[in-house]
């Protein structure tokens, strides 16, 4: 071959070889494919009644129809423009219509009911409901999601799967599991064996449903944020009856005893125990794990990284000043009342008293 | 030669693990997100500080932004700190305080020490909150991030936050598209890393937040840093003070969109992180302070990561000499530092922790950009090191302080 051409085809391979692994990378360079900055501003700010505001703008077409079936006692159903099915209820009788009369069924409509509502147990709804009036569960029903522009009350070993808003108050019976979001403007009451994840209301009861009466500091004034702070650096035990006016991190374990008053908030890298009747103005955070006793008062963010378990008669926040309580697992006895948020990212439980 | 090459490569492989670590972690291992979940409580009141230093460019889409976030109107004060600008920024700042009365006050600085940290520094006297959040003036921030950069601060532990910054001008070229993928996996991997192990997060100066006691006792702002943010981070942890870094409280930025201003930038990091090497490094390893073991160990590598640069260049010249000295066999040695250079040097994140980045942030074809990081990477070696060099010389040449303020290339409104 003559040497030249023979020269030539070298170059040309070794620059084919040293371009083909950056042909993807050109083409994408050329076609900005995926050129767009990434989609992270979030308009609803973690906003937990998102949804329920998508789902009414999402039904406010079929709000006129709906007062006409209740008007007239009539029910009418049709397809929505994105092609899903949906079931009007003009009439508190009408309700079997979504179950078919089966006992066990699954309704693959939208429900919209435009006056109380009161459902059978163990139906399946596989879409949302929309409850003008006041909405009642029936048993062992599982719900997508629901929007009740005044009460929502489950009945007993129900489940909501993505999210449930109420006007009014919501109330779910015994053993419910509560995924995603429930929100309530007014308030929020779980009994026993309910399982939760995100709960918002301006008081939540958990358990017993006299808690609020029990619970003290519900009128406690809004806390401004402290500066400074004391550093320990091992385990550090709070005496009972002790009254501390400074924030604290401990860099170990923190014991504070029985009818201690912290006017400052707390930190500990290792396990967090309160005793009965503690009060601390500030928050509560823990690199670990965090028990608070029975009768404790919190005026401040309750968080744990690993594990939050709280006792009977327990009160975070106020109505004046409304908190979280945030931990991946957060166990809450019967009795303990939560003004604004509970969030377990996990899951949640309200264990019995005892 | 050959000890010096085998050091330097030793000190590489080092920061190769240590990123390979923060991938792993990031990928498979717990993530810390302590604060996010706080949406419910009594917000502090809370001053916002603007640093603007002639940014007619930028500065109306910033306060137009601040006047839209979620967060009590009565507890959240706007600070725009303007820098002796010599456009149009003193005249924009005023016309929303016009439209804004009550939640604008303004900081005309018309005189003194140049850079944004003699800035920051004069404008404290506007400041009576206990937290003070700081952005530049080229962000935008999104109407939920205030709440979330303020939550840590519920932490009596937390001294400083920040957040996550993500460019806005992606598509622009081939060079904001490399710094899209820089920026993602130098947040989304190695700053999340950093807090999931407890390590030393850093401050970046902007989207981020500091308390005022801490910043106090750390006795205020350092205006003889040119990285202000670096230099806080670093007594903050001296002081035992928390840096937290929260992934999810993500802002826009306008990244460099030419070689020249990228330079400037990544050269003037480069001067302050040394700078506070120098200053803190051997306090921090050996000093009695509040830092932890692992943090003391971590914040002197991340201290170290400019100064890899300049070693990565020194290796291979060794390298290449002892080749021509005939000293053999060197491929072993040889393959590491070829290995390993990519994963240690600069300012920017590993390839790999780039496109760990890119699989969280469900992106899927700028990965394909992954190669012409090596163009990037050429690019920061050089610059850093020369960075270096300059600031060894600084003594014998006499080269004063000098803060480089970096270009906007925005259309003004």
């Amino acid at each position: 071959m003559n040497p030249v051409l023979a020269t030539v085809l070298l170059i040309f391979l070794a620059g084919v070889l040293f371009t083909l692994p950056l042909l993807p990378a050109l083409m994408e360079l050329r076609l900005k494919r995926d050129a767009q900055p990434l989609n992270v501003i979030q308009q609803h700010g973690g906003e937990i009644r998102h949804f329920s505001y998508g789902f009414r703008t999402y039904i406010a077409d079929l709000l006129e129809q709906l007062r006409e079936c209740v008007a007239s006692g009539t029910t009418a159903h049709g397809i929505m423009p994105d092609g899903g099915q949906y079931l009007l209820l003009g009439r508190a009788d009408d309700t079997r219509l979504v179950s078919n009369g089966a006992k066990t069924a699954t309704c693959q409509s939208v429900v919209a009911a435009g006056m109380d509502v009161v459902l059978p147990d163990g139906i399946t709804f596989a879409k949302e409901i929309y409850a003008a009036g006041k909405f009642t569960g029936g048993e062992k029903s599982v719900f997508r999601a629901i929007l009740g522009e005044k009460d929502i009350h489950l009945g007993r070993a129900s489940k909501v799967i993505r999210w449930a808003h109420a006007v009014g108050a919501f109330r779910a019976e015994r053993d419910c599991d509560l995924y995603g979001r429930i929100s309530s403007d007014r308030e929020i009451q779980l009994e026993s064996g309910c399982a939760f994840q995100r709960l918002n209301a301006p008081r939540i009861v958990l358990g017993r449903s006299d808690a609020e009466e029990t619970n003290i500091g519900a009128e406690t004034a809004p806390t401004s944020l402290p500066s400074g702070r004391r550093l320990v650096d091992e385990d550090l035990q709070i005496l009972a009856g002790e009254i501390v006016s400074a924030n604290i991190v401990t860099r170990g374990r923190l014991y504070i005893g029985a009818g201690a008053r912290l006017l400052g908030s707390v930190k500990s890298h290792e396990h967090m125990a309160l005793e009965a009747g503690v009060y601390v103005e500030g928050s509560l955070i823990s690199a670990s794990t965090m028990h608070i006793g029975p009768d404790c008062c919190i005026t401040g963010p309750v968080i744990a990284e690993h594990g939050i378990v709280i006792d009977t008669g327990t009160c975070c926040g106020s109505v004046r000043a409304p908190t979280t309580v945030s931990a991946p697992t957060i166990e809450i006895a019967d009795g303990v009342t939560v003004f604004g948020t509970i969030w377990a990212r996990t899951e949640g439980q309200v264990v019995p008293q005892g | 030669m050959f000890y010096s090459l085998y050091a330097i490569v030793i000190l590489i492989s080092v920061y190769t693990v240590r990123h390979y670590l923060f991938t792993l972690n990031r990928l498979f291992g717990f993530q810390r997100h302590p604060y996010i979940d706080i949406d419910t409580a009594v917000w502090p009141p809370v001053t916002v500080l603007v640093a603007a230093h002639n940014e007619e460019k930028v500065v109306a889409h910033i306060l137009a932004a601040l006047m839209c976030v979620n967060y009590p109107e009565d507890k959240m004060l706007v600070v725009p700190v303007n820098d002796r600008s010599t456009d149009r920024t003193r005249e924009i700042i005023d016309r929303f305080c016009e439209a804004h009365p009550g939640r604008i006050h303004p900081f005309h600085r018309i005189g003194g020490k140049g850079g944004k940290a003699a800035a920051l520094k004069d404008a404290m006297e506007m400041v009576e909150t206990e937290v003070i959040l700081i952005f530049d003036a080229d962000y935008i921030p999104g109407s939920g991030l205030i709440k979330q950069l303020v939550a840590p601060f519920f932490d009596p532990e937390v001294g400083g936050v920040m957040g996550r910054v993500v460019p806005l001008n992606v598509g622009t070229n081939l060079l904001t598209r490399l710094l899209d993928l820089e920026r993602s996996g130098g947040y989304q991997v190695d700053q999340q890393a950093r807090m999931n192990l407890r390590l030393v997060p850093q401050h970046g100066g902007t989207v981020a937040g500091v308390r005022l006691s801490a910043l106090r006792e750390i006795g205020g702002w350092n205006d003889n840093s040119l990285t202000e943010d670096t230099d806080l981070t670093y007594r903050l942890l001296l002081a035992g003070w928390k840096t937290v870094y929260q992934n999810r409280s993500e802002c826009y930025e306008e990244v460099p969109e030419t070689w020249q201003v990228r330079i400037k930038q990544i050269m003037r990091w480069a001067k302050g992180h040394n700078q506070v090497l120098a200053a803190y490094g051997l306090e921090l390893l050996f000093g009695k302070h509040r830092a932890t073991r692992r943090e003391r160990i971590d914040g002197f590598w991340l201290l170290g990561v400019y100064a890899m640069a300049p070693l990565t260049l020194i290796a291979w010249l060794l390298a290449l000499g002892l080749f021509y000295e005939g000293v053999a066999p060197l491929q072993g040695v040889i393959a590491l530092l070829a290995f390993t250079a990519y994963a240690a040097t600069g300012n920017f994140a590993a390839f790999f922790e780039i496109a760990a980045a890119a699989r969280l942030d469900y992106t899927r074809q700028r990965i394909c950009l992954l190669p012409f990081l090596m163009l990037g990477f050429v690019v920061s070696v050089f610059s850093v090191s020369r960075a270096c060099v300059s600031q060894l010389m600084a003594p014998i040449t006499g080269a004063k302080f000098h803060w480089d303020k970096t270009e906007r290339f925005r259309t003004a409104p």
